[in-house]
């Protein structure tokens, strides 16, 4: 038996080990927040109408000085800032479902543009826009219906004493299939303006983004966030496997529950006002476990790594073409789709399952 | 000052099982069983594949929910117990443990001390002196800031049983704890489980695979076969030719191990047989 002495050191080591990975943390926080910053900027600055900086920060500001500047606060605060603030609170709405999903089905592949929760929003949102001729709040919210009543379904239907992961993954994609089956065929019956229509929605836009969906999906985002906090233990112990949480006394059927429901709340918000973006859910999770290394506790700088690739690509989808604006899940998908190739190949490498 | 891991559970704690009824859906797998397990004893469930001997370690640590009997542990009726209440006295190492992709070794032991903290009550410097504690009794003292992944499987599995000791239980449950072990990590986890026994008072309840080094280590054999408990003492008291026939089918000659005088199983089968079978 070692003598007590050695413990206290040895504690020290730990308490040394602790420290550098909460310092490791906080850099990845405050990196990702400086891209964010970054990428904010250039949102605000870059357009038809370059503005200067000077301009930006008088407009942002003039709600509070009262100055004004007609034309110029009408492409800042009318235009830009609307969609650049969609496009953050979007993006880490889709980043913090996204690592929400994996942590809890300890699955770096199950995320809710996976296994058909944005599927199941999708097909609710084609359906009222080809046969109820909806449009506007009313499709947000038949999104909204749609991922909240698949994600039922998925639980349901993956229920077997208690949910398991790997069903919950199965079923999902199960789902999904099903899914994009009846979009199909919704789409054989449509008439092709709607068509265009629904296929506009369904690949992600900003465009049109105004400042009330802006202050709604941040409201929402803040009160989730507010719920997640004292779930954030319970995530940590999902980690270890059901077995070991419920051990370690965690209530790991309760915990899962919300933690998805939160999950799917976030989800199915974002995907009512911006349509699916596609890939951000499944990427910020990985992309921030990559940059935090050792360093646990994903969720906050996922949430963040979805703000700055939704922002960006957005800029990009802007930008990048002379004369066209793309829909912004264009280069999301394009990077994603990249990226999931990437992230298959690296597992199979490691010959961990993905 | 008290720094010794160990004086805060004065108190034995008592587990035990009353005509338990365990399974999954429809299979039945332990059928009214009743035990109880003798505090700071090094307890070994040996038996076949199949058995239920795994299945009766996960009841005990109230991972599987009776469809009648129950389980008690210090007198409660554990499945009214609140569950952070229950991980405060037994901690369980599950048979493959799943952990965090690159997470360091420090990290995934200071997780043992989950039910001892809240909302509230985060980490404190009493937290990292346990977890140097539970390093330095499980010798991984200079492994705590290196990847779980990039150790073998020897280190791995001490780390692991780091990690429960962390949870500063005096009951501790472990599955097959020596499973993907060569023969000396084998015997150096068992080691260690003695130690734990004998120096610090825990009470231990293993799943053992190695019918020998379970009557070497065992302070108390359960054997068991079709979700029964067929024989239960000191393996010198129950080991025989009859009972090895009981439980694995097999026909076996028990000798003195000559380094424990404990019972030692050398089997029979149809080659190599320099003596007749009796």
């Amino acid at each position: 038996m070692p003598n007590p002495q050695d413990f206290i050191d040895i504690g020290a080591d730990v308490a040394g080990i602790r420290e550098a990975l909460a310092r490791r943390r906080w850099l990845v926080i405050i990196g990702l927040g400086g891209l964010l910053v970054i990428a904010f900027g250039a949102a605000m600055i870059l357009g038809d109408y370059p503005m200067s900086i000077d301009n930006v920060v008088r407009s942002l500001l003039s709600p509070l000085t009262g100055e004004t500047q007609k034309g110029i606060d009408f492409i800042v605060l009318g235009l830009r800032l609307p969609r650049a603030m969609v496009a953050v609170f979007a993006g880490m709405a889709f980043g913090i479902s996204g690592a929400l999903f994996q942590n809890v089905l300890r699955n770096p592949l199950a995320s809710p543009d996976i296994i058909g929760i944005s599927a199941g929003a999708g097909t609710a949102a084609v359906a009222a826009i080809l046969l109820l001729h909806w449009g506007g709040g009313m499709l947000a919210l038949a999104a909204l219906g749609g991922a909240l009543l698949t994600a039922a379904a998925i639980y349901l239907l993956a229920w077997h004493q208690g949910v398991s992961p790997y069903r919950v993954v199965l079923v999902g994609i199960g789902i999904a299939a099903v899914m994009a089956a009846i979009m199909s065929f919704l789409f054989t019956r449509a008439r092709l303006v709607e068509v265009q229509q629904a296929v506009t929605w369904l690949t992600g836009s900003l465009n049109g983004a105004r400042m009330s969906d802006a202050l709604q999906l941040g409201l929402e985002l803040a009160i989730i966030s507010i719920v997640l906090v004292p779930l954030s233990r319970a995530a940590g112990a999902l980690e270890l496997g059901d077995d070991k949480a419920r051990a370690l006394g965690s209530g790991v059927e309760r915990a899962r529950f919300l933690l998805l429901g939160a999950g799917v709340a976030l989800c199915a918000l974002a995907t009512a006002v911006t349509g699916p973006i596609a890939f951000v859910a499944l990427m910020s999770g990985p992309v921030s476990r990559l940059l935090l290394g050792p360093a646990g506790g994903a969720i906050v700088p996922a949430a963040m790594t979805g703000a700055v690739i939704t922002l960006s690509a957005d800029i990009i989808a802007q930008h990048s073409l002379p004369g066209v604006q793309l829909p912004v899940g264009v280069v999301t998908g394009g990077i994603g789709a990249a990226f999931l190739i990437l992230m298959l190949i690296a597992a199979n490498r490691t010959g961990r399952t993905a | 000052m008290n720094v010794l891991a160990f004086d805060r559970t004065t108190a034995p704690p008592q587990l035990s099982a009353e005509g338990l009824h365990l399974g999954y859906r429809d299979r039945k797998i332990i059928h009214d069983l009743s035990v109880s397990i003798p505090p700071h004893k090094l307890t070994v469930i040996v038996g076949a594949n199949a058995c239920g001997k795994s299945t009766l370690l996960r009841g005990l640590a109230r991972l599987l929910a009776p469809s009648a009997g129950s389980v008690y542990l210090d007198g409660r009726s554990i499945h009214q117990m609140p569950t952070k209440a229950v991980a405060q006295k037994m901690g369980l190492l599950p048979q493959t443990p799943v952990a965090p992709q690159s997470i360091l070794v420090a990290d995934l032991v200071g997780r043992g001390r989950y039910p001892h903290q809240g909302w509230f009550r985060r980490w404190t410097r009493d937290d990292d002196r346990v977890v140097g504690e539970a390093l330095a009794l499980t010798g991984v003292a200079d492994l705590g800031g290196r990847a779980l992944d990039e150790l073998s499987g020897g280190q791995r599995q001490r780390v692991w049983i780091a990690m429960a000791l962390a949870q500063e239980t005096g009951l501790l449950l472990l599955d097959e704890p020596t499973t993907f072990l060569d023969i000396a990590h084998q015997v150096e986890v068992l080691d260690l489980l003695t130690d734990l026994t004998r120096h610090q008072g825990r009470t231990i309840v293993a799943v053992l695979h190695d019918l020998n080094l379970a009557c070497r280590y065992a302070d108390n054999l359960i054997a068991m076969k079709d979700g029964r408990i067929i024989a239960e003492g000191a393996p010198r008291e129950i080991v025989g030719p009859d009972l090895v026939r009981q439980v694995f089918g097999l026909t076996a000659r028990i000798v003195t191990d000559p380094v424990s005088q404990t019972p030692m199983v050398v089997p029979m089968g149809r080659h190599h047989m320099a003596v007749a079978a009796e």
